[in-house]
């Protein structure tokens, strides 16, 4: 019979909480239950209770899920100690045989609240009833029982430290199984920490959820068109998947010094030979032999704002002269003579990235990638207009930033068929898809550099004020 | 870095070059062996990928002769281990490939092949 656990998060990226805890649970094949109250699976409360077949299952989402603070047995709730107490008796077939002789713990803790020490104390004595037996140990009990006291939210409020205090919403209690096993990771591959990064590196945090988003183990290949300065190769590496990385510019990939800055920074962490290798070229252009090699691809595109994306090509269209170019400048890479780029339309660019997985992937592998977006114009028919048959949306996040955001987008491969390689030509995609929705996400940069203005005039009007 | 099951993977792929343009040859290779994990379950699923008679010409052309010719077809601990060092263990870090079709030269500095192509030579 299944049982329930309750489950506290961290209080940031709400809207990756819920893809984090079941894109583990497919890796490690089990099922979870959320409740059927839409109100329980509010994702912006830090408690949640979830029903798993096995404790062994709260442990694995907790050695993986970097979203997850304390993962506990469920005992009782209630909106006072009362009724939570009355509710904890009636659970005591759970909790019976920690009666005799374990040793054990109180943790009493509170969010958005600091409960005053002789509180605390008091309690913990309002347990009494449970008549726990075994010795008190503070160091190494065999059990933790925890109790949260949740606040709401009272952030901008001046008020004294402890006022208020006993006002909670709702009171969890539960017994302790796991703490933040893989939450410190976050502090592990911290950028400022790293030994080679770049100004357009992806947060530690982040790296970490598209890390899990991947499904990334042992034995799997993953791969990220865009490597830039390795963000996501570290933390997929980490977790024991192979990692192949290509970029259009090897500049970004081996810094200034030698070994290769992303073989230094993997080194650092332990993964090095992980780093199948690192090859400079144009995704559009791309040396690929042939389809269905990766288990992943993970890839933050760039978008224009920090770093244009590009593309080989010419922005005019003048002929190109015949043969190769006339003068080899020396350079002190081994890149003699560095081919004209143009920028590459982010709304193309993202379509183009979903036909390379499809053809690249094996099936069932996933594509995750950041796609950014103008939060107000914004419709969800945008993502779904960027998919091509064989492909479905696993998951869907926004990290907010205001007026705009960036959009966390996990996509399956759920075809066996076999597809052509894309052909990466924008007139041919037009016609493909005759749909003539034009997502949000089209033309961002300027979009970004307009201030996200609905139209000029409104731009101009604002510059004068200044 | 340049490791065989990358070379295995990869095809010259300048404009007009779709024929006889894999395997590319390497050429002055500067080669280092690295440990890597073992995982058999990796080797064996990545096998059907494999151009067999590529691989086999690429490792003797770096003087590892401990592939047979054909592909066996009892992939025992023994082969699989043997395969493991090829693909995985041998590091071309200085030197280049060399489509056998166009003789377009990629360069491998540091571990890190540029296949970058130049204007006249993309689609």
């Amino acid at each position: 019979m299944p049982t329930q656990y309750l489950f506290v998060f961290a209080q940031v990226h709400d809207e990756f909480r819920i893809p984090e805890l079941l894109s583990v649970a497919e890796l490690y094949g089990f099922d979870i239950k959320f409740s059927e109250d839409p109100k329980e699976r509010d994702t912006s409360r830090p408690f949640m209770i979830l029903e798993l077949k096995s404790e062994e299952h709260a442990r694995l989402l907790a050695g993986r899920c970097i979203l997850i603070k304390y993962v506990c047995e469920f005992y009782a709730r209630g909106t006072s100690y009362e009724e939570m107490h009355e509710r904890n008796r009636l659970r005591k077939p759970q909790w019976e045989k920690y009666i005799a002789d374990t040793s054990f713990k109180f943790m009493v803790t509170a969010f958005n609240h600091t409960i005053p020490q002789r509180r605390q104390r008091d309690v913990v004595e309002g347990f009494a009833y449970m008549d726990f037996q075994g010795k008190i140990d503070m160091k190494n009990p065999e059990i933790t029982l925890a109790c949260f006291e949740e606040y709401p939210d009272r952030r901008g409020t001046i008020r004294e430290k402890i006022e208020g205090d006993g006002e909670f919403d709702e009171v969890w209690f539960g017994r302790l199984i796991d703490v933040e096993l893989a939450r410190p990771l976050a502090k592990k591959f911290d950028v400022k920490k790293r030994a080679y990064f770049g100004n357009t590196s992806m947060e530690a945090e982040m790296s970490l959820l598209m890390a899990n988003q991947t499904l990334a183990s042992p034995g799997k290949l993953v791969y990220d068109p865009f490597i830039g300065t390795g963000s996501m190769a570290y933390t997929t590496a980490y977790f024991g998947a192979f990692v192949f990385g290509s970029d259009i510019d090897g500049r970004q990939m081996r810094g200034k010094a030698k070994p290769p800055g992303i073989i230094r920074a993997a080194a650092q962490y332990g993964v090095a030979n992980r780093i199948m290798d690192l090859c400079t070229f144009d995704v559009t252009q791309n040396p690929w032999r042939c389809g269905e090699l990766f288990d992943a691809i993970v890839t933050d595109p760039p978008y224009g704002v920090r770093a244009g994306a590009k593309r080989l090509g010419r922005k005019n269209q003048r002929q190109p002269k015949e043969g190769p170019p006339p003068v080899h400048v020396e350079r002190p890479d081994d890149q003699q003579y560095i081919p004209p780029t143009k920028p590459y339309e982010l709304s193309e660019l993202a379509r183009d990235l979903i036909l390379l997985a499809r053809y690249m992937l094996k099936p069932r592998g996933r594509l995750v990638f950041f796609l950014p977006t103008v939060t107000e114009e914004y419709e969800e028919i945008d993502v779904q207009t960027m998919l091509c048959e064989g492909m479905e949306i696993v998951a869907n996040s926004l990290q907010n930033f205001g007026s705009w955001g960036r959009r966390l987008i996990t996509v399956r491969k759920i075809t066996t068929e076999k597809y052509p390689p894309p052909t990466f030509d924008p007139a041919h995609a037009v016609t493909e898809n005759a749909d003539v929705h034009v997502p949000a996400h089209k033309d961002f940069r300027e979009k970004y550099f307009q201030g996200f203005k609905k139209n000029g005039s409104i731009a101009d009007s604002s510059a004068q004020e200044v | 870095m340049v490791r065989l099951i990358t070379h295995n993977l990869l095809a010259c792929h300048a404009k007009g070059c779709t024929s006889n343009n894999f395997p590319l040859q390497f050429q002055d290779a500067a080669i280092e062996l690295r440990d890597a994990e073992f995982n058999a379950d990796f080797l064996r699923g990545f096998l059907p990928r494999i151009e067999w008679t590529a691989l086999v010409g690429a490792a003797r052309q770096l003087g590892d002769t401990s592939l047979p010719a054909e592909q066996p077809e009892m992939l025992d601990d023994e082969f699989l281990q043997k395969l493991h060092h090829v693909l995985l263990e041998v590091h071309v870090e200085e030197g280049a490939m060399v489509c056998p079709n166009c003789k377009h030269v990629y360069p491998i500095s540091n571990g890190i092949p540029n296949m970058l192509l130049a204007e006249h030579e993309i689609g």
